[in-house]
């Protein structure tokens, strides 16, 4: 059914696809080495490109070692593209025929489909027209069933058969066409079996020559690429080789220049070696010489020594022997020190022993001693605090008693002047004037007023000072009443002014803050006040104490600063009134003492204050220190006591106590008489009462009832009496 | 040979020759004992034995001395291991030692077996390669080991079997022939590839007129009666079964050539549909040049669904028609097929456009063979789209199928978007020159293609030839990407599948 035709078509165009797309490697190339050099160079530019694309441009050395290095890959690269593209013609030389037997298969397909439509077609129409005919048959059956003459049957029955052998003959004719046709068919598949065996000779031959052309290649290309790589190798050796040399070469030039150098430098060596061995030698020589020399007059030293040493010798061994001598006598010595030194040594560890002994005894002594001391200090003070006790109690006592007793005594003394009052009064008609005597006055036992303290004594003098000024006359009098007497008040307060000026520093500066708002004489006093607590001033004797102590300095030191005071005098007036006051006052006091100072008062210069201070607190200390662990209490002394109750004895005179007497002996006879006469009124009205009773009880008896009944009344008895 | 170089020995050393005597008996008497000796009998009891045994016969002997053998040594007796491992190989069939005997042993009892021991025997007792390599050779002139995975056991059963498959026929040959197999070769047996079922034997071989048009229609009336041998038993027995190649037609009928000797029935259609859906570790199943029709097609594939292992399905040189495509469609699916061959079938448009519509949501298949159909311009329009969102797809072989220029201009367009596929066949379709003009412009934005078949496709040889050209391209590219690490894809892989195909 296929033609040859397409068979031969598809080899042509085998033919072409094997020639011109890809070069082909086929069998039957003209000049190979040709196309391989072609091929070769397309390669290796794109190879070159895409190196280059992958890569990126390097740098050109190392492209150039690259190249060099990859010359047997680049030979392998070759090989490989060029066998793939031998396997790829190949397979695709073996798979034409596929494709060629595809498409034949496909077109006659495409014939076979339309010869079946023909068929089909033909096969169609037939049927209807033997359908047709079959029908006008059929339709001819129901006719003659109709007839009835034998003849009309027969001549149809013959055209029936007629036409049915025309039915016959057209599917017979249509029959023999098919199988005409079956017959061509099997004719095709006969050839198409032979074409196919063509085929697939034609496949085993290509195959086997492919199998053949790829062995024979890919040897070849082996080939190449073990050529190439000998080459290479070749290469490599030469070029190593030639490196090799020249190295070498390089190497032993090297190794004569440094022959030559060497052999140079020994003759230099050689020569310097010759001239130092002859300077060398030279100065051995001298030095030989000078050593020589030196030995000569070492020898004669050692012969000097020598001599020297002998003489030395026997000097020695005379010292030796001495020495000797000194030894042995300063050991005999020894051993005598020594046995001293033992028995000092025993003495003093005897001592020792006792010394410890003594000193544990003391210690012990010491302590019962200082136990006793305590306990004594205990007691005493126990003692001292009932001591007090007792004294408060005393003079609680004392005081009470007193009182007791000086009341007991005014009382009598009341009464005696009351009754002296009564007997000169009622008695004696004379006036009578109450007798006034001091110690009628007092009340409690007399005691010494209270000490006052410094500071009291401060105020007043500063307060004195300052009412000076407008009553000077009028207040002097009374207020030196309290002062001591050696001392005026003004002298003091100059005194005290200058101290409180010149020692500021013992005022706390917190003080000296607090005193600037203050007066004039507050500030003083606050000031003085805080010099006398630096000082340990505290009581009126200690700032009397210290006044004092300024006028005595003053007497002493007077000499030496007369010729000051007269050119002071002449600056201070001031001063100058107050000392003839000053004098005044010592005149109406009359105190010898203030008479002497005045002259050299004044003489106490403010730089001096200082001294006098120190002086002051030196001398102060002293008997401060002696007396304050003393501390004697207050001792009342009872002088004045006696004299007191001896006075309180006296109130009423002689004269008066005589008087008494005779008034009293006057009295009593008086009296005497009054008593007689009293007596004798009281007899007489106990009488006149008796009398009374008597009668009245007369009376009671006279009248009772009794009587009456009575035989005989009493009152006839009675009358008896009566009568 | 021994006995001469005994007598030899024996004449011309007494002491010496007493030995050789002496352990010839003692082998002797080893061999019809039949025990298992030890490996290495001493031979210093035998010598020191000898003498007194020797001493009479000596002056007897002496008179026939030869000249002495310089050549002779201890060496030139066999052992007794060898001598044991001889009678174990003489015995293999009915005393079968193997296992106990130490490796370098067990090496030279393998290299003296006979390849003509009953199979019952070595079957499960022999692993080693070089025997089965003999057994191969012996029977079958050529043998191709790597078609069995390089295993020369794993070919002598599997030959073994097709051959007896290929020879049975049914109702005539004892099922047993091959049942009684199965035992002996189910752990061995991985592919099958029958390429010819045997139909019954007509025992009254009616005579025949010579009529070929009689014999279709005997066909149809005896259908029934032509079934050919089922496989669900011995499938069932192979327990590694993976290939399955089947072809249900008759070899080398010659003049005695009879249409219903090719006849696949339905009866064999639903018997294998039933086989294949039960033996799960199926992973290659092709049945080529058996007149499958849609029917059986369908029949099949629908077995064939939700299958847990198949990877390819070879249906090609069948009359699959649409609906049967519409089946595997289907089956593209619901499974997980990798390969799938409809090569030289009857396709038409519908059927690939429904090929083309599973195939743009399959994320599984590799390859798809669609030579020699005729799904025309619209199968083809319909398939390049699905290929503009397939992404697994890497071999399509469209030769064939009347295409032209419209598939071809979509197809650019699938080229310049799709970087899946390796290789596309249109050969032998009416691309024209515009188409092949298109096809070009397109290759030149592809970077992933490998080959691109345009044989007889009315291509101008200059589009052609630029093509090859962006090809070559593609291919250095592809060689650098698989140099370097990271990539999957060589081109020779891709290859595989044409080479097969051709």
């Amino acid at each position: 059914m296929n033609p040859p035709g397409p068979l031969g078509v598809l080899e042509e165009k085998e033919e072409e696809h094997l020639s011109t797309p890809i070069l082909g490697p086929s069998i039957n190339s003209d000049n190979p080495q040709e196309r391989i050099q072609a091929r070769r160079l397309r390669i290796a530019a794109r190879l070159e490109a895409r190196r280059r694309e992958a890569l990126g441009e390097y740098l050109d050395g190392k492209k150039e070692s690259e190249e060099d290095q990859s010359k047997s890959n680049k030979q392998k690269e070759e090989s490989r593209l060029k066998l793939n593209k031998l396997l790829l013609c190949g397979t695709e030389l073996v798979t034409n025929i596929q494709v060629a037997t595809d498409v034949r298969e496909l077109r006659r397909r495409v014939e076979e489909e339309e010869i079946r439509r023909q068929r089909l077609e033909k096969l169609e129409n037939e049927v209807k027209t033997s359908q047709d005919k079959f029908d006008e048959i059929t339709a001819k059956w129901e006719e003659g069933k109709q007839k009835r003459i034998p003849q009309d049957l027969w001549e149809m029955l013959n055209t029936q058969q007629v036409h049915c052998a025309g039915l016959i003959e057209d599917k017979n004719k249509l029959i023999s066409e098919l199988q005409q046709e079956l017959k061509t068919k099997d004719d095709q598949y006969v050839k198409e079996l032979k074409k196919q065996s063509d085929d697939i000779c034609l496949l085993l031959e290509r195959m086997e020559e492919q199998v053949k052309h790829v062995m024979k290649t890919f040897r070849q290309e082996l080939n190449y690429i073990e050529k190439a790589f000998e080459v290479e190798r070749q290469e490599m050796l030469a070029s190593n080789k030639k490196k090799w040399e020249r190295a070498l070469q390089a190497h032993n030039a090297k190794e004569l220049e440094y022959l030559m150098n060497r052999i140079k430098k020994i003759e230099d060596y050689e020569k310097q070696l010759n001239k130092q061995r002859v300077w060398d030698w030279e100065e051995y020589n001298m030095i030989k010489i000078k050593l020589e020399q030196d030995v000569q007059v070492l020898e004669q030293q050692l012969q000097q020594m020598k001599a020297t040493y002998q003489l030395n010798q026997e000097k020695l061994e005379y010292n030796f022997q001495v020495l000797k001598k000194r030894d042995e006598e300063s050991t005999v010595i020894k051993s005598q020190q020594k046995r001293k030194i033992n028995r000092l040594h025993d003495a003093l560890n005897n001592l020792r022993a006792k010394y410890n002994k003594q000193i544990k005894h003391f210690q012990e002594e010491n302590q019962s001693l200082t136990s006793d001391y305590k306990r004594f200090v205990t007691q005493f003070k126990e003692l001292q605090r009932a001591m007090r006790h007792f004294a408060l109690v005393d003079d609680k006592q004392f005081r009470e008693i007193w009182l007791m007793n000086e009341e007991e005594a005014k009382d009598l003394i009341s009464r005696a002047f009351a009754v002296d009052r009564i007997i000169h009064t009622h008695h004696l008609g004379l006036p009578w004037t109450a007798p006034d005597f001091w110690f009628l006055r007092n009340v409690g036992p007399i005691s010494q007023q209270p000490r006052k303290s410094a500071a009291q004594i401060l105020e007043e003098v500063l307060m004195q000072a300052d009412e000076e000024g407008t009553e000077e006359a009028a207040s002097e009098a009374e207020s030196y009443l309290d002062l001591p007497k050696q001392i005026s008040p003004r002298t003091t307060r100059k005194i005290l002014m200058l101290l409180c000026d010149e020692s500021g520093f013992l005022i706390e500066s917190k003080l000296l803050s607090l005193l600037l708002p203050l007066e004039k004489n507050e500030c003083y006093l606050l000031r003085l006040d805080a010099i006398f607590s630096a000082l340990g001033i505290e009581s009126e004797d200690d700032l009397y104490k210290l006044v004092n102590f300024f006028l005595k300095y003053r007497v002493y030191h007077s000499p030496s600063g007369q010729e000051q005071t007269s050119l002071m005098s002449g600056q201070e007036p001031g001063e100058q009134i107050d000392l003839e006051e000053q004098e005044e006052e010592s005149l109406v006091e009359g105190e010898p003492e203030e008479k002497e100072a005045p002259p050299s008062r004044r003489l106490i210069h403010p730089n001096d204050v200082l001294k006098i201070l120190e002086a002051f607190v030196m001398g102060l200390k002293k008997p401060k220190d002696s007396q304050a662990p003393v501390k004697m209490k207050y001792v009342r002394d009872n002088l004045k006591d006696s004299e007191y109750w001896e006075a309180l004895t006296t109130v009423i005179p002689d004269a008066t106590q005589n008087l008494w007497d005779a008034l009293y002996t006057a009295l009593e006879k008086y009296h005497l008489v009054l008593t007689q006469r009293a007596k004798l009124l009281l007899e007489n009205r106990s009488l006149e009462q008796q009398n009374t009773e008597l009668q009245m009880l007369l009376q009671q008896y006279l009248d009772s009832k009794i009587n009456s009944e009575l035989q005989v009344p009493p009152t006839q008895v009675l009358r008896v009496p009566t009568q | 040979m021994q006995e001469t170089l005994a007598t030899s020995t024996l004449l011309s050393v007494p002491s010496r020759s007493s030995i050789s005597m002496q352990d010839k008996f003692s082998t002797a008497g080893q061999t019809s004992s039949a025990g298992p000796q030890p490996s290495r009998p001493s031979i210093i009891p035998p010598h020191n034995k000898s003498k007194g045994w020797n001493s009479g016969t000596k002056v007897h002997r002496m008179r026939r001395i030869i000249a002495e053998d310089p050549e002779w040594s201890l060496s030139t007796v066999p052992l007794l291991t060898e001598l044991c491992i001889q009678h174990i190989v003489k015995n293999f069939h009915n005393n079968p030692i193997l296992k106990q005997l130490l490796p370098e042993h067990q090496q030279k009892v393998l290299n003296h077996l006979s390849p003509a021991l009953p199979l019952a025997v070595t079957a499960n007792l022999i692993d080693d390669e070089n025997y089965w390599r003999r057994c191969c050779e012996q029977r079958w002139p050529v043998c191709h080991v790597a078609r069995h995975g390089g295993s020369w056991k794993r070919l002598f059963f599997e030959r073994h079997l097709e051959n007896l498959i290929k020879q049975f026929i049914p109702s005539t040959t004892d099922p047993a022939v091959i049942l009684d197999l199965l035992p002996l070769c189910g752990n061995y047996v991985r592919g099958l590839r029958v390429d010819q079922f045997l139909p019954p034997v007509r025992l009254p071989p009616q005579p025949r007129s010579g009529e070929l048009s009689d014999s279709g229609s005997e066909v149809e009336m005896e259908e029934p009666a032509t079934d050919h041998y089922q496989l669900c038993d011995l499938v069932a027995g192979l327990s590694h079964l993976e290939e399955l190649d089947l072809v249900y037609g008759v070899k080398d009928c010659g003049m005695n050539f009879e249409w219903n000797l090719f006849l696949f029935t339905y009866r064999d259609c639903h018997s294998l549909a039933a086989t294949i859906k039960a033996c799960h570790t199926l992973k290659i199943f092709r049945l080529t040049r058996s007149k499958v029709d849609d029917d059986k097609a369908r029949i099949l594939i629908r077995s064939l669904l939700d299958h847990p292992a198949l990877e390819e399905l070879d249906l090609s040189h069948n009359l699959i028609g649409d609906r049967g495509a519409r089946a595997a469609a289907k089956l593209l699916s619901h499974s997980h097929l990798r390969v799938l061959n409809l090569a030289n079938n009857q396709v038409r448009a519908p059927g690939a456009q429904s090929l083309a519509h599973a195939l743009a949501h399959n994320t599984s298949l590799i390859s798809l063979n669609l030579r020699l159909n005729c799904i025309e311009d619209e199968g083809g329009q319909a398939l390049a789209h699905a290929l503009q969102t397939n992404r697994c797809l890497t071999t399509l072989h469209l030769g064939g199928n009347e295409l032209s220029e419209p598939t071809a201009t979509l197809l650019s367009q699938v080229l310049a978007v799709n970087t899946t596929l390796t290789s596309i066949n249109l050969s032998c379709n009416h691309i024209g020159l515009d188409g092949g003009k298109q096809l070009l412009e397109g290759m030149l934005e592809n970077k992933t293609l490998l080959e691109f078949d345009l044989r007889l496709s009315d291509v101008a040889q200059e589009s052609e030839y630029l093509i090859g050209q962006a090809l070559c391209a593609n291919r250095e590219a592809a060689r650098q990407r698989t140099l370097n690490p990271g990539h999957f894809m060589s081109p020779i892989i891709a290859k595989g599948p044409e080479n097969l195909a051709g």
